[in-house]
């Protein structure tokens, strides 16, 4: 975690500009900026609905699925806006990972969970994939539970282990973002901080965004804080300095308990 | 006071019983029909044993009869039906949740249900007034100049190009199926949660890959259920196969262009004529097979379908 | 790349399959209902509702076939549905975890997917062959026969979404069981109930193979309930198999009307059925 640091080590890895989300026609993000620096974990905090896990979905184009949800603005993900219709999603994915609130191993095995999505980007041999997959796993503080049973179905791990497969999978993939969406909300504390020392570790290869509804979480394991309420940004910036001396007094209302 | 509870007590007692006898006749409803079939088919049960099964034989002047034919035309004329309807169903299924807009859905899916519950006698005479023509006539004669010409799978494909036969009433029981098999696949889709969609696109997955490699994987058991639900009633259906099978007794050869027979069309075209005795007997046994055959496959998807509802709840 | 662009073509190939499966499906759609309609109009006239079926060459109407059908049909619901909603109200306030509640919820939906021509059958073994003949009242009961199952399980289905918040207000004002459910619960569940209804009507509208070995079918005037009784549907079967030009057309005409009544009533189940929302 950081105190103060200069900021010529903060490269941004993604900056958003002006970004508005509408739901139809109910606006719900309200003209975000800000950085996301690479190889730092950023956490976005916040009451429920004021627009954090929008946020995080607009990143990864999450929101296509969905006809009638539309961002509009500016978000550059390693040098290109991918807000641009014409971004090839599919290689957006491929750089930007996502796991979300509950733990979602595919019906496959453990195996397959992870070389499934590899094999959509790149074409490995066996043996290539077999390393690729340990690796991960090992990424995950997975791979010695699981390493004698990687034909067994995901779904038969327990709720912990089955979020860092989800994990370990997106992590094989090699991307350059790594989303996390209240990871560890549907877990027990003792996975919940297995996870935590997980992002610990993650940060020195990956960008990490991680949204979540516990405060003390964000202040354990980001170096980055956002606090925002009811789409906006109310104020972003050294997590310490975010959880000590708060700039905005509504952020210091929230990080009080006084409401949320 | 006293009594007013009294008399919603016994009030109770008596609503309780009347409702329980009620689903008891129900229940005893079904063990009354296998055994007023038996029953009623044992004379051609004794006659023939098992032997039933296996011949060929229909000759109601000199009593004699056999199973065969009608069960090949059931089995085949339902075979056909899945092999025709489950792909389309499937696409159908997908369109419905992964494909088309959303206004549209409410109506398609309506459209699809106003499918199902089009009487099966306007298919069959649709079937035999518009569909054979045409079909025997133009399509026909462009399988068998196509199809027909593969060594051996063709030779199921020439014959007598009549328009009816064991292909044509096949293609009917695909057309009134779809809808069912269709709905069912559908609202199996739309248990899906989400996020495990989401995190397969996460992944930069496509379209088609959230359906083939996490939507039917995680379906898998209520698909099959709404599979054997059609086969359930493609195997029952009497009218839309009686129309266009053609009503053959005997059995030519193989080919699907020839006229058969099912249990159903056996029995909708000869009972009313049969002559009371052995020749209703066996009629009554083909049905007493038919429900047998049936009653096997439909219990079977329900269990798939309950146990699908149940692990659907885990999640 | 390569890959990616092979996976995309993929997607697109099984995205275009997908479509032209539901165009496939409609096709069928639009054009039968396109011929009944066509077909039907044009046989349609008033003679068919004021003379009787005709022998082939003689012009004539399907009073009689109506007038049966709606005779059979009405009496069949009226046999079967207060047997059926008790068995319902059986399953979903006292019988969901007791042993006859289970099998009666396993057998039901078994008779409901039975084929109609066995349970045409089974009446015919217990009614027709004994009594030495064909007869009205068979035939309605045989119709009531399918409609039990349909009923029971749309009155089950919709007293299970009845919150059970509304049952627990009702039993706290002292109210006993009986008046709980008939005052409370399936006044609550009505319009689902009535919606089960309708669709059994519309299913049993059509239904011939039943007919064929119980009511059987008559050419002339008949409600004598003890003999073969005219009816549409196996009327049509008649006619439409046969040689005879002005018979198929009658045929058309019939099917048209039963098409028309089936669609209609499938309509308004739904209809109804929506503005009452859900819980």
């Amino acid at each position: 975690m950081m105190t103060t640091q200069t900021t010529h080590d903060l490269v941004p890895e993604i900056s958003i500009r002006n970004l508005n989300f509408f739901y139809g026609d109910a606006l719900a993000l309200k003209n975000i900026n800000l950085d996301i620096y690479k190889g730092k974990v950023t956490a976005f905090i916040g009451p429920s609905g004021c627009g954090k896990s929008t946020l995080l979905r607009t990143i990864n184009r999450m929101y296509d699925l969905y006809p009638g949800q539309r961002a509009e603005g500016e978000l550059v993900v390693g040098g290109k806006d991918i807000l641009d219709r014409k971004v090839d999603t599919i290689e957006l994915r491929a750089k930007v990972g996502m796991v979300f609130q509950k733990p979602t191993p595919f019906p496959m095995s453990i195996y397959d969970n992870i070389a499934f999505g590899v094999s959509m980007h790149e074409k490995l041999s066996r043996s290539a994939m077999d390393d690729r997959i340990e690796w991960a796993l090992t990424k995950a503080a997975l791979w010695k539970e699981v390493k004698d049973k990687l034909k067994k179905p995901g779904t038969g791990l327990s709720g912990g282990q089955q979020q860092r497969l989800c994990i370990a999978r997106c992590v094989a993939v090699k991307p350059r973002v790594i989303l996390l969406d209240e990871p560890t909300s549907a877990l027990d504390p003792i996975s919940t901080t297995h996870i935590e020392a997980l992002i610990d570790e993650l940060k020195t290869e990956f960008t990490i965004a991680i949204v979540t509804h516990n405060m003390q979480q964000a202040a354990r394991v980001s170096d980055f804080t956002a606090y925002m309420y009811l789409g906006e940004l109310i104020e972003f910036g050294v997590t310490d300095d975010i959880f000590i001396k708060p700039k905005d007094k509504r952020t210091e209302d929230y990080i009080t308990g006084r409401f949320g | 006071m006293k009594s007013s509870i009294e008399k919603g007590r016994s009030g109770d007692l008596l609503f309780l019983n009347l409702t329980r006898a009620f689903a008891a006749i129900v229940l005893i409803l079904l063990a009354g029909i296998v055994i007023s079939l038996v029953w009623a088919a044992w004379p051609s049960i004794k006659a023939f044993g098992f032997g039933f099964l296996a011949s060929a034989e229909w000759n109601p002047p000199a009593e004699r009869f056999g199973a065969l034919v009608p069960m090949y035309g059931t089995l085949m004329t339902s075979i056909i039906a899945l092999v025709i309807a489950v792909p389309i169903s499937f696409g159908i299924a997908i369109f419905l949740t992964e494909l088309s807009p959303v206004w549209l859905r409410r109506p398609l899916g309506i459209a699809i249900e106003l499918l199902a519950g089009i009487p099966s006698i306007v298919y069959g005479i649709w079937g035999l007034l518009v569909f054979a023509p045409i079909f025997g006539q133009y399509v026909q004669p462009w399988i068998a100049k196509t199809i027909g010409q593969i060594p051996i799978f063709g030779s199921l494909f020439t014959g007598p190009m009549l328009g009816i036969g064991v292909l044509a009433a096949g293609i009917i029981l695909a057309i009134m199926i779809i809808p069912f098999i269709a709905s069912v696949m559908r609202d199996v889709f739309e248990l899906t949660p989400a996020m495990l969609k989401e995190s397969c696109y996460g992944l930069g997955g496509t379209t088609w890959e959230v359906v083939w490699n996490v939507v039917l994987p995680y379906t898998r058991v209520g698909v099959i259920g709404g599979i054997m639900l059609g086969l359930g009633r493609a195997l029952g259906e009497t009218m839309a196969v009686t129309f266009v099978i053609g009503n053959a007794s005997i059995f030519a050869n193989f080919s699907l262009f020839q006229p058969g027979n099912s249990i159903t069309s056996a029995l909708a075209n000869e009972f009313a004529e049969a002559t009371p005795g052995l020749y209703t007997s066996a009629l009554v046994e083909l049905g007493l097979l038919l429900f047998m055959i049936t009653l096997i496959v439909l219990s079977l998807s329900r269990l798939l379908l309950h146990s699908l509802d149940k692990n659907s709840g885990n999640k | 790349m390569n890959l990616v662009a092979r996976r995309k073509f993929t997607n697109l190939f099984a995205l275009t399959l997908s479509l032209l499966a539901m165009a496939f499906g409609l096709f069928w759609l639009i054009w039968i209902l396109w011929m009944v309609f066509e077909q039907g109009l044009g046989a349609l006239s008033l003679r068919l509702f004021t003379e009787m079926t005709p022998p082939p060459g003689v012009a004539g109407g399907l009073l009689n076939a109506i007038v049966g059908s709606v005779i059979l049909v009405g009496l069949a619901m009226l046999m079967a549905t207060p047997l059926a909603i008790m068995a319902g109200i059986y399953l979903a306030e006292y019988g969901q975890r007791t042993w006859l509640g289970r099998s009666t919820r396993f057998v039901n939906d078994i008779l409901l997917s039975a084929p109609s021509i066995v349970i045409g059958l089974f009446v015919y073994a217990v009614i027709v062959a004994q009594t030495g003949k064909f007869s009205g009242i068979s035939g309605a009961i045989a119709l009531a026969l399918l409609v039990i199952p349909v009923v029971v399980r749309t009155t089950e289905d919709m007293l299970s979404l009845v919150p059970n918040s509304l049952r627990e207000a009702a039993f706290a004002l002292g109210a006993p069981k009986w008046k709980v459910i008939t005052m409370v619960t399936l006044r609550s569940a009505k319009a689902g109930v009535v919606t089960g209804i309708l669709l059994a009507l519309a299913r049993i509208s059509g239904e011939t193979a039943p007919l064929l070995f119980t009511a059987l079918s008559n050419q002339f005037w008949s409600v004598d309930l003890s003999a073969p009784m005219a009816n549409l549907p196996v009327t049509i079967f008649k006619f439409a198999m046969s040689p005879f030009k002005d018979w198929q057309e009658l045929a058309w005409a019939g099917v048209f009307l039963i098409t028309l009544g089936v669609l209609l009533l499938n309509i308004i189940a739904r209809v109804a059925f929506r503005p009452h929302g859900q819980r």
